[in-house]
């Protein structure tokens, strides 16, 4: 052992000092290199992560949000085509009631003024007989006074 | 200084020592060329890590993508020795930290400064040239406290991991013994198999110390071999012959240090693995095959 230690010239005191050189390495490695990179690295594949999953739950939304607004879509459209119709039938029913009450205002306006003319004919007849009688009258009195002349 | 030993009519010596020169002393302690260069590659390491770390941005810039590249590569080799992310984690700070370590320190070791810039001491007589410089792994003291450090905190880790009284049975197999009165009974093969795996305990016991030497010396025998041969080569030609070599040492540097640390992975998972209850598991399912 001794012919071993003098040979290699061993000495403690150097494989400490190594030691403590080792222990330097170690100890600046761990502390500025691998472990803040190793955090960053860590960080990174966390917030990519995360990324990656909020993209997969905002396509998630999209694709449900996308569906719910075609649902909506079909679902207006059947309403508004409903609407659509009852209306068309509203309008339908509003027309042939709007028509009725019109031809039956007319026949009754028509009815009214016939029978408006009846009377101005009657009225207009009387006055005409009036005068014809009062003409006829007023002639016969003429040659009656011309006569008597 | 070359020619005032010249003048002095003495030859200088100039050979690659299996050891680290000492260069100065503080006090008692002796401070080896292999320890400045340590020095130089912790304070390397240091400025690097502060560079990244006020450069660091939630948008990454090129050089910190290069570094989150390497980042991820090394936490999935790490992954593929443990097989348990929860253990990579634990384990990788100082897996890596450990490499960095190697790693800087073989390559600067490949310098040209390393080896060339040094002075002339007298040593018995003979003048002595003492190079500044010297890879950090180049000496066995440091790959050595690397290597113990590493079997110690590996267990320590066993320890915290599975506790402490299942890793002292992995070496000194108390169960095993125990065992024998137990099951003895049930089993009479016991009386065969507890010794033996009570002996198997010990050979555990000198493999941890087979770790140590096997890591210590695999990794200063690449280096100060690698040492070895640019100079050999450069005593040969000096120009462009050692280049193709110093390539080699560039690779060589890597894999030592990439060898090193995926060992104490491997160091790191078997403590923390609980070996017994698998056994306990495949040796019932065994009787119940039966």
């Amino acid at each position: 052992m001794q012919e071993f230690i003098d040979t290699f010239h061993i000495d403690w005191k150097l494989m400490i000092a190594q030691l403590i050189n080792f222990g330097i390495v170690f100890l600046v490695f761990y502390l500025l290199a691998a472990k803040p990179l190793r955090k960053l690295m860590q960080d990174r594949g966390d917030l990519i992560s995360k990324g990656v999953d909020d993209a997969k739950k905002n396509d998630a939304m999209l694709k449900a949000t996308k569906a719910e607004y075609d649902e909506m879509l079909v679902k207006a459209r059947v309403e508004s085509n409903k609407i659509f119709q009852e209306g068309q039938k509203d309008l339908e029913q509003l027309k042939a009631e709007t028509m009725e009450k019109i031809k039956k205002d007319t026949d009754e306006w028509q009815k009214n003024r016939i029978k408006q003319i009846e009377i101005d004919k009657n009225i207009i007849v009387e006055s005409v007989k009036e005068d014809i009688v009062s003409l006829a009258t007023l002639a016969a009195n003429k040659i009656m006074d011309e006569k008597n002349k | 200084m070359a020619t005032q030993t010249e003048n002095n009519n003495i030859q200088p010596i100039h050979e690659t020592t299996i050891y680290a020169e000492p260069v100065f002393h503080v006090g008692n302690f002796q401070i080896t060329n292999s320890l400045l260069n340590s020095w130089l590659a912790v304070l390397v390491i240091i400025v690097f890590c502060l560079a990244l770390r006020l450069k660091l941005k939630q948008i990454p810039s090129k050089i910190q993508h290069v570094f989150e590249i390497l980042l991820e590569g090394a936490l999935s080799l790490c992954d593929q020795v443990t097989n348990d992310r929860k253990i990579t984690l634990k384990i990788f700070p100082i897996v890596t930290s450990l490499f960095i370590f190697i790693l800087v320190n073989n390559w600067l070791g490949l310098l040209p400064i390393v080896g060339s810039v040094g002075y002339f001491a007298n040593e018995a007589g003979h003048s002595v040239f003492i190079p500044l410089f010297r890879a950090g792994t180049a000496d066995i003291n440091t790959t050595l406290a690397l290597s113990i450090a590493i079997v110690v905190a590996s267990n320590v880790f066993g320890i915290i991991a599975i506790g402490a009284w299942k890793i002292f049975n992995k070496y000194v197999n108390i169960k095993a013994l125990g065992g024998i009165a137990t099951k003895f009974r049930k089993d009479k093969n016991v009386l065969i198999v507890a010794p033996i795996t009570f002996f198997v305990g010990i050979l555990e016991l000198i493999g941890e110390m087979a770790k140590v030497a096997s890591l210590s010396f695999r990794l200063f025998g690449n280096v100060f071999a690698g040492e070895v041969l640019l100079a050999s080569m450069g005593a040969i030609f000096l120009y462009l012959l050692p280049t193709p070599f110093l390539f080699l040492e560039v690779f060589i540097g890597l894999i030592q240090a990439l060898i090193f640390s995926l060992l104490a992975a491997v160091y790191f998972t078997i403590a923390a693995q609980d070996h017994e209850e698998h056994g306990e598991e495949d040796h019932e399912k065994r009787l119940a095959h039966v």
